[in-house]
């Protein structure tokens, strides 16, 4: 039976006053692999910060036993002007295990080195952060998370903006760190596809309201219709999701 | 050479201290660029010039309460009368640094709305303390404003070398911090480094070591010193130690020649030492532009 990792009781999220959602009751197992979906500004990040302990939840207690986070930010967040190379980057992920005065040691080299070589850049380890691909930039970020030897892994929309063979080769990439590490995996995408087809569980977010259950049990038209206010279309093609959203005036509707 | 021998007989603290102004200013101008906080670069040096011209107005007997406690034979008067306007310049640069560090916290105004704001608040206020000075003392701030780094004395001097050593020091003890929260706060944040107070600790002291070059030569070469050795070096380092070393060298040797040159030349040794930055930078810069 798998050990319940993080487990939130009554939590309320938001900011001062402004609650965005309460009561908010979830259990986060080990090699569980959780989607987070909903529209711009429905609470995704907010909930993510409270859960990396970055934001007080307003009200309730979040339990964690022995968590350890590799976070993956969005990666247009990190633009940095500074030469660092790719290395400098993923070693990043061992600072925050050494302390303020620790000292880096070959342990640490060869655990970032290691991070290099199972998310496939170990050969572009002395490159310059800002001169890699959106995909190897993204690829360096997940080394670094997996740097810090995490148990839970969040990936904060780790695909946006990439071209169609980086983003499959993304998905993989974090399928299979689910499945070959056990890690628990807490993934942000706004590619409802992308998350029908990867994760067993959702949080589905609204502007008021929040939903968490297995992926069949939350992804329906009339639900995604609801949250998105748009007509949203769920398709399979054999066990793959599709799920795409029809506009007026487009070609399907006439 | 009869020129060089002449100024190091009659300016030697001004020669070295114009070094030392330039191996700070553009050592914390990498932190300053690279953070993409040029404007606070700016707003800062304006603010601790207002500090000093709030000094002028003598409300707060510093100097004397100084005196009493630091004991005036051991210190000396001439840096009691210096206590002053040091003070205040470092003091306003703080709370401004600690407003500015609070700018995350509201998102009714932007980071660069606020520094402007502190920008024409720090001029204002310095024009009103001045007009207000109940002593003539005008010729004197405005002599700080122009910026000569001739008047460099050994107070100056070797206030700048006790500041050059705790910025190294800091910067140097705590570079593990400084990489990680400059390249990504929120990680840094969200792995347990608190992201928020080592950017303050950081700004703090890049605050205290441009309040304090301001004070002693000036705004014009303070902020030009953050803002052209650091592009330079960011323009030639392919890696972060090489953009500090390439930083450090333009601003630790530019300044003695300009002061050679506005010699010869009969210039503002400032200025002087801006303008021939600047033509280091723009001839780095057409070299990477137009040959690759």
């Amino acid at each position: 039976m798998p050990e319940d990792l993080i487990k939130l009781s009554g939590v309320s999220i938001g900011y001062k006053n402004k609650v965005i959602h309460s009561n908010i009751n979830l259990n986060i197992g080990e090699n569980d692999f959780i989607g987070l979906v909903g529209p711009n500004g429905s609470g995704k990040t907010t909930f993510l910060r409270t859960l990396l302990g970055t934001l007080k939840p307003l009200s309730g207690t979040i339990e964690k036993n022995n968590v350890r986070f590799g976070y993956v930010p969005q990666r247009d967040t990190v633009q940095p002007l500074l030469p660092y190379s790719v290395l400098d980057v993923v070693m990043m992920g061992r600072y925050s295990l050494k302390g303020v005065l620790g000292k880096i040691n070959k342990d640490d080299e060869a655990t970032a080195e290691e991070s290099l070589k199972r998310v496939g850049i170990f050969s572009l380890r002395f490159m310059n952060y800002n001169s890699l691909s959106g995909g190897q930039r993204q690829r360096t970020l997940i080394a670094r998370a997996l740097a810090v030897n995490p148990n839970v892994l969040i990936l904060d929309e780790p695909t946006n903006g990439m071209d169609t063979p980086s983003h499959y080769s993304l998905i993989n990439l974090i399928e299979e760190l689910h499945d070959t590490n056990k890690l628990t995996v807490l993934f942000v995408s706004h590619l409802l596809s992308d998350v029908a087809n990867l994760v067993k569980e959702i949080i589905l977010f609204e502007k008021d309201n929040f939903q968490i259950g297995y992926t069949d049990e939350i992804l329906s038209e009339e639900n995604l219709s609801k949250t998105y206010s748009a007509q949203i279309k769920i398709s399979r093609i054999g066990s793959e999701f599709l799920i795409t959203s029809k506009h007026p005036g487009s070609h399907g509707d006439n | 050479m009869e020129t060089i021998n002449t100024l190091i007989n009659l300016f030697p603290y001004a020669l070295m201290g114009s070094v030392l102004a330039g191996i700070i200013c553009s050592f914390l101008g990498v932190f300053v660029v690279s953070q993409r906080a040029v404007f606070f670069g700016a707003s800062l040096t304006q603010v601790s010039i207002a500090g000093v011209a709030f000094a002028f107005l003598h409300l707060v007997n510093l100097e004397g309460l100084a005196g009493s406690v630091f004991l005036t034979k051991i210190i000396g008067a001439s840096f009691l009368h210096e206590f002053e306007h040091t003070f205040f310049s470092l003091l306003f640069s703080l709370i401004a640094v600690l407003i500015f560090s609070q700018s995350y916290r509201q998102r009714l105004i932007t980071r660069d709305g606020l520094l402007g704001i502190i920008f024409v608040l720090a001029i204002a206020l310095r024009i009103m303390f001045i007009q207000k000075s109940p002593v003539a003392e005008i010729s004197e701030i405005e002599a700080i404003m122009k910026g000569d780094i001739l008047f460099i004395g050994a107070n100056e001097f070797y206030t700048m070398l006790v500041v050059l050593f705790i910025v190294f020091l800091i910067f140097g003890i705590f570079s593990r911090q400084l990489k990680f929260v400059t390249f990504d706060a929120e990680t840094a944040l969200a792995h347990g480094v608190n992201s928020r107070f080592w950017l303050l600790f950081f700004y703090l002291t890049v605050g205290v070591g441009i309040s304090l070059t301001t004070r002693f030569v000036g705004d014009v070469f303070t902020f030009a010193y953050l803002i052209l050795p650091s592009s330079t070096g960011l323009l030639l380092g392919k890696k972060v130690i090489h953009v500090f070393i390439i930083a450090v060298i333009v601003g630790a040797v530019i300044p003695p020649i300009s002061i050679w040159l506005a010699f010869i030349l009969d210039f503002s040794s400032g200025p002087a030492a801006v303008v021939l930055s600047f033509l280091v930078f723009i001839s780095v810069y057409g070299i990477k532009k137009f040959a690759g």
